[in-house]
């Protein structure tokens, strides 16, 4: 266990490696940087441009250097916790993000939340009930929040939350709780904006976790011990519970990795849409206007993150499944 | 006690009998024609029948190809031609066709619209006229197109009456017929998942191939590169990439740019599929007997280890194709991946994306339903062609 | 002394108007205030409001007090409240006349030598005083120190590349001299982004080399991430950023909030110089929040009654959505024109790389067939619903300088003419869609980019591509991004782009004609030229076609002549060479834009112009006098100017 944890991390250190680099690549690649972008914007308003103190940030961020010095001047920065500046807010990187990143949480745990609930009794109904209506329909209703794009479903839900319930149109609360400590008033704010985001972005994951919840029990379920368990006079319920079920969470735990990028990106169009005060139109504008650091270093957190997710999540399958500790990590 | 037995009774001659009737030692082995078809039949033939059983994934089936052959005469079918708008009919509201008139059936009409503009708020207002009957005509003569931009032509499947409208999903704010928009953006939004899925298929199966049957050092390099790769949240990829995209390509080009990005993100999937499969399958007895026999091994991953599972890869990139047309309807909403003047599903569901069109517009909301519903199909069949995959279950 | 006489008559003349104020009417303390000044932590509102207040008159006055919320998009847009505010030196009225306004008088003489009298007892927001000292700490420690100002003093102080003679008469008086006529200078301080020329010197001393201690001085630099004096200094003085919750401010509203954050609140500026007729302290609002959305979703927040005054964000194809709302959420639609001289207008490339295309673009024929060939009044119909006015890219009607012809040269829909004119340049010649081919052979087609943000756009470029066609013109439209289109443009690599018209249709002529010649190489229809103008040859290329360098000779001779009417008939030249030759090919104009204006916010006029310079939005409408009735009254329509 402790040499396959060791392997792990081990690994993980070039991939960040690797992964700074793409990102700083791709970051660069577009024509121009965010003080091009920004004359331009100022201009087409027919407001006037401060050339001086563009040159001083230029200067001052090492905007004229080559290439590789830039990575690195970035990549020091970030491994001494200084994510860098962000012309766009003119502060600090972790000072723009710092509150966002609160809330962000909170959407994605809620939605993780509600993915989890909404998917295992479905799934479990599912498959011991396999091919009957109730199957189908559910599968059906699994499907349709899968298909539909989900930018389009939160529009409607906004508008209908208004007209119908009289709920304020985007944003995580009534406004005039926004700069207010936290009350009980302002936690029911919250809750009655958060199941909109929630719904729409929980709507995909819990239909592919509901399928593969059925297809894997289904497995299980097949086995000889299930069927010995049951000739032996096992309740089904027990039967249901106590074995195939616990084999079947495998891909639950496994799934967390892949889930959280997915979340985090699928919350972004979202957040958009809802305009929401998350990470996500930080970032879609941050790389709108090649503010570089910002989303450059936003990226970098959020791989960290994932990375971070996907070793814990196989560090618990490792714990849960002896087969991948004594083969020595080999996933499915 | 049963030796004694056996041995006294050898002693005296047996009393038998034996039948002279004539005798076919392999009777039993001998099958009636339905055995025969079941147990001999390939592997493609039992996954067939094993699908047919799935009513829904032949539904679907059904559905996508008549979807993907409506591609090929998007001009035939569609009411009106792609560009064509009318100033006088803009933001007209769907119109429901009808069959029957005072009790007696007419044939399928429209009712034609008295239209005023509300100064006061700025709005058109579209009233049916029970009096203005407007019978559709089939097979008819109406707006000039470019079948696949070649052959000129102006059959249509349907089109409206003379001088009047049939804006059977309703109409733009340029006047555009809507029901036309989606077939000509049904040309775009099916092919590019096409496209992509191919590109990614190639990817991910070489990738995987390599990975999976030389294990080592091959696969932990491809293992990590998947990983990076999986690491990075979609959107900003997307974006990052779609920026690239010299905005001076003509929209072909970034129409083939698009599906490139979607393909080079989606293979992880499959290249994990592939890989996990083969790293069980090339330690099976079949595999064994034909690397010692010298097969070389390009050989024996197409001609033995493949077939084994092309049935899972089919489900696999069945399974993939929706996420390809939901990645473009995304980027396209982002404003990165598909524009105006091109159109696809996409690029509708875009223009449809403000409170405008909930509020007081929503047949513009309508291009979901297709996205819907394909997207639907091809989960349905991709379940389908897993479960048959495996036949012998 | 006989030269003087006239002179003295201006300036006495001047004088006199400013005096012909109305009698300072009793101040009445603000009831928002009237604990901290009983707590002594404010001092009582005769000794906030300077000697000298301005009284703004209106119809009747308001009653003190309220929150007015507002919907921005980004944190930058805590700007808006310095143009909104619009507290300036000097300022536009309704009119757009200047008058005075921070500054008590203007004295002006012979156009160049300018001398403002402040208010005695003014104050910053902070209670320390506003004084002469604070315009000259801007002018010799500020715009004249090297480090702070590379490139020297701002250019419309330069006349003739040389800056003014500064002088404090008096603690309350200072004085602007230049050799020449400067008419840029009033209209850059009365801009919505004005021009400072002064500063807080109490309080950005501490950051200043020459007056700060420099341990203090430099704690400073380390604590905000900077590299030098001249950064911080930089940093901290962004008056227009309106970000800094700490730097003293004129103002009517201060910032309190810092960013970043999703709601920006700003209260009453205690020390404001604009009082109301019944002797009420301006401005009648306590609060203003701007609270911070996505700018897509703000057409929708606005309709759901969250925004008590809004405009921004919102467009003319809202107003649908926004009228059908209004019942349910207590607000008003009005609509308001807009001042810019096209809504859209046509910019032909006259510096683009392409030979062939920059030759037709400067042949006028070429110009005007394309102008002729765009049928306006559908695009006003489809897109408008009828309410634009058609023409030219020029000046509005109410403007001063207008005429009916500038805008009907060469914009009425006539695609016979359109034929006859390229048949008669030469292009003759169609290919098998009956598409004209350039001389080379290569088919006429125009590619048109754009910055890619507005449907609007692309649905107008839809319309003139078909009647384009049927002139043999294909128009072919590349939605693309915002400055890599602009810096296509520049370069020459763009054919023809497609843009607001001009910024200002509302001249008058005592405004530069700054946009109808080559000044700058933000000038999509002559990038080079401009930039050459602008950079003073270093770069670009000089103007070679003979109707732009008459254009040129006439904007300088505006510069030499201070008359009104002299002016007057120079920019009549001007405008009539710029409808003959058609440079821009304008679509529309007059496009009403959408204000919101919530029931029970009072004198928000009901018909007005919304535009940014001149005009500051909501600017010259003044929002300190705007008011919050009791719930329950119903709204009374102040009738504004005419619209």
């Amino acid at each position: 266990m402790f040499h396959y944890i060791v392997r792990r991390i081990l690994i993980m250190i070039p991939t960040l490696i690797v992964i700074s680099v793409v990102i700083f690549t791709i970051m660069k690649l577009p024509p121009g940087d965010y003080f091009t972008t920004y004359i331009e914007t100022l201009r087409a308003s027919g407001e006037s441009v401060d050339l001086q103190k563009v040159e001083f940030l230029r200067q001052q961020y090492h905007f004229d250097d080559p290439a590789w010095r830039q990575y690195l001047y970035w990549a020091g920065g970030l491994i001494r916790g200084d994510f860098g500046y962000s012309f766009e807010y003119d502060l600090p990187v972790s000072e723009v993000v710092g509150d966002r990143v609160v809330l962000t949480v909170i959407v994605s745990v809620a939605t993780i939340a509600f993915t989890w609930i909404v998917a295992f009794p479905i799934g479990v109904y599912s498959a011991t009930h396999q091919y009957s209506w109730s199957d189908y329909g559910l599968t059906f209703l699994g499907f349709l929040g899968l298909a539909t794009p989900n930018f389009l479903l939160a529009l409607l839900l906004l508008y209908f939350a208004n007209v119908y319930f009289g709920i304020s149109i985007g944003g995580l609360m009534e406004p005039h709780y926004l700069d207010k400590p936290w009350t009980l008033a302002k936690v029911g704010s919250v809750l009655s904006h958060l199941w909109i985001p929630v719904l729409v972005i929980g709507a995909a994951g819990t239909a592919g976790m509901i399928r593969r919840l059925r297809a894997n029990l289904l497995d299980e379920l097949q086995k000889q011990y299930v069927v010995t368990a049951r000739a032996k006079g096992l309740p089904p319920f027990r039967a249901l519970i106590k074995y195939p079920l616990r084999m079947s969470l495998n891909p639950f735990i496994a799934d967390i990795g892949a889930l959280l990028p997915h979340i985090i990106s699928g919350a972004a169009v979202v957040s958009v849409v809802l305009s929401l005060p998350t990470t996500g139109p930080m970032l879609l504008s941050a790389l709108r206007s090649q503010d570089m650091y910002l989303a450059g270093s936003f990226l970098m957190f959020m791989a960290f993150l994932t990375v971070v997710g996907v070793f814990l999540s196989d560090l618990a399958l490792a714990a849960l499944d002896p087969r991948i500790r004594l083969e020595g990590g080999v996933s499915r | 006690m049963n030796e004694t037995r056996v041995r006294e009774r050898a002693a005296a001659p047996l009393e038998h009998f034996v039948s002279t009737e004539p005798f076919d030692p392999y009777s039993v082995e001998v099958m009636t024609p339905e055995q025969e078809r079941f147990y001999m039949a390939s592997q493609w033939r039992m996954m067939w029948w094993k699908l047919k059983r799935h009513h829904l994934a032949v539904v679907s089936g059904a559905f996508l190809l008549v979807l993907y052959a409506s591609i090929l005469v998007s001009e035939f079918l569609a009411p009106y031609g792609l560009t064509s708008r009318h100033d006088d009919y803009i933001y007209a509201p769907p119109q429901a066709v009808h069959f029957f008139q005072d009790g007696h059936f007419v044939g399928p009409f429209v009712y034609g619209f008295d239209y005023h503009l509300d100064m006061k708020k700025m709005q058109h207002v579209y009233v049916p006229n029970p009096g203005k009957v407007e019978p559709l005509r089939f097979f008819c003569h109406g707006d000039r197109y470019n079948l696949w931009g070649l052959i000129p032509g102006d059959l249509h499947l349907v089109c409206p009456a003379e001088g009047g409208t049939a804006f059977l999903l309703g109409s733009d704010r340029l006047g555009r017929d809507m029901l036309s928009r989606v077939l000509y953006g049904a040309r775009i939004s099916l092919t590019i998942g096409l496209v992509g899925i191919s590109i990614s298929f190639v990817i991910g199966l070489s990738l995987g191939g390599v990975a999976g049957y030389y294990g080592g050092w091959p696969d932990s390099l491809v293992q990590r590169l998947i990983e990076i790769v999986r690491s990075f949240p979609e959107l900003p990829l997307w974006m990052a990439l779609s920026a690239i995209l010299p905005v001076t390509w003509s929209p072909i080009l970034v129409y083939f740019g698009i599906t490139l990005i979607l393909g080079m993100i989606d293979w992880t999937g499959l290249a994990r599929a592939v890989r996990s499969k083969l790293l069980a399958l090339r330690e099976e007895d079949f595999a064994t007997a034909a690397m010692l026999m010298g097969a070389k091994p390009r050989r024996i991953i197409v001609r033995h280890l493949l077939p084994s599972f092309a049935s899972h890869l089919i489900a696999s990139v069945t399974l993939s194709i929706p996420s390809m047309i939901l990645g473009e309807t995304a980027l396209s909403f982002l404003g990165l991946g598909l524009r105006p003047p091109i159109t696809s599903w996409g690029v509708l569901l875009n223009e449809a994306q403000n409170i405008n069109v909930v509020a007081l517009y929503p047949w513009l909301m309508l291009p979901v339903v297709p996205v819907i519903l394909t997207v639907l199909a091809f989960n349905f069949l991709g379940d389908g062609l897993r479960d048959a995959a495996d036949p012998y279950r | 002394m006989r030269r003087l006489l006239p002179l003295a008559a201006l300036a006495i003349a001047l004088a006199i108007t400013t005096s012909l104020r109305a009698e300072t009417p009793t101040l009445v303390e603000t009831p928002s205030l009237k604990d901290e000044v009983a707590q002594g932590k404010l001092p009582p509102v005769g000794e906030r409001v300077p000697q000298e207040p301005r009284v703004m008159a209106m119809p009747a006055p308001g009653e003190p007090g309220g929150t007015l919320n507002m919907l921005m998009a980004s944190t930058k847009d805590t700007r808006m409240m310095v143009v909104y505010g619009y507290a300036r030196l000097v300022g536009y009225n309704q009119d757009y006349q200047l008058e005075p306004d921070i500054a008590e008088a203007v004295d002006v003489e012979e156009g160049r030598r300018f001398t403002f009298h402040l208010r005695p007892g003014h104050k910053w927001s902070d209670g320390q005083p506003f004084t002469a000292e604070d315009f000259r700490y801007w002018f010799e420690d500020m715009a004249s120190n090297k480090q702070l100002y590379h490139s020297g003093l701002p250019e419309q102080l330069l006349v003739d590349g040389k800056g003014p003679k500064f002088e404090v008469i008096d603690p309350e008086t200072v004085r602007y001299t230049w050799e020449k006529p400067n008419p840029l200078f009033l209209p850059a301080l009365a801009g919505p982004e004005p021009l400072y020329i002064y500063a807080p010197a109490h309080y950005m001393k501490q950051f200043h080399e020459k007056y700060a201690d420099p341990k203090s001085l430099a704690a400073e630099i380390k604590k905000m991430r900077v590299r030098n004096w001249a950064a911080l200094h930089t940093k901290i003085f962004r008056p227009y950023h309106n970000d800094n919750p700490d730097l003293p401010t004129l103002d009517p509203w201060v910032l309190t909030t810092r960013p970043p954050a999703e709601r920006f609140v700003f209260v009453r500026n205690p020390y404001y110089h604009r009082i109301d007729a019944a002797g009420h302290q301006l401005p009648y609002f306590d609060r203003v929040t701007l609270t911070i959305a996505d700018s897509k979703i703000i057409p929708a927040q606005t309709g759901a009654g969250e925004s008590d005054l809004q405009a921004r964000y919102l467009r003319f194809d809202n107003y649908t959505f926004l009228r059908n709302a209004e019942d349910t959420h207590e607000y008003q639609v009005h609509l308001w024109r807009t001042a810019p001289g096209a809504q859209l207008a046509l910019y032909p490339n006259l510096n683009c790389n392409d030979p062939e295309m920059r030759a037709l673009f400067r042949d006028v024929r070429f110009r005007r067939a394309l102008s002729l060939a765009i049928d306006r009044h559908e695009i006003n119909k489809v897109i408008y619903y009828g309410l634009a006015i058609e023409g030219q890219n020029t000046v509005l009607p109410q403007s001063p300088l207008y005429k009916a012809s500038y805008r009907s040269e060469w914009s009425q829909y006539d695609p016979a003419q359109a034929d006859a004119l390229l048949d008669e340049i030469g292009l003759t010649k169609r290919d098998g869609e009956g598409i004209r081919l350039l001389p080379d052979g290569r088919p006429l087609e125009i590619v048109i980019e754009d910055a890619g943000d507005s449907t609007e756009q692309s649905d107008v470029l839809e319309l003139i591509r078909d009647t384009w066609a049927e002139i043999g013109v294909k128009l072919f439209a590349k939605p693309s991004q915002l400055d890599i289109w602009r810096r296509r443009v520049y370069s020459g690599a763009t054919e023809m782009s497609i843009d607001k018209g001009y910024e200002n249709g509302l001249v008058t002529a005592d405004m530069p004609p700054v946009e109808f010649a080559p000044t700058t190489q933000a000038q999509l229809e002559w990038p080079k030229w401009g930039q050459y103008v602008e950079t003073k040859g270093k770069g670009g290329e000089p103007v070679d076609m003979p109707e732009v360098q008459q254009l040129q000779k006439l904007y300088e001779a505006w510069f030499g002549v201070d008359e009104k009417a002299e002016r007057a008939k120079i920019w009549h030249q001007i405008l009539a060479l710029t409808s003959d030759q058609v440079f821009t090919i304008g679509i529309v104009a007059g496009v009403m834009q959408p204000v919101v204006v919530s029931n029970r916010l009072r004198n928000v006029p009901e018909h007005g112009v919304y535009n940014w310079d001149p005009g500051a939005f909501f600017g010259i409408y003044h929002p300190e006098t705007f008011w919050l009735a009791p719930e329950g009254s119903k709204q009374a329509v102040m009738p504004g100017p005419r619209g």
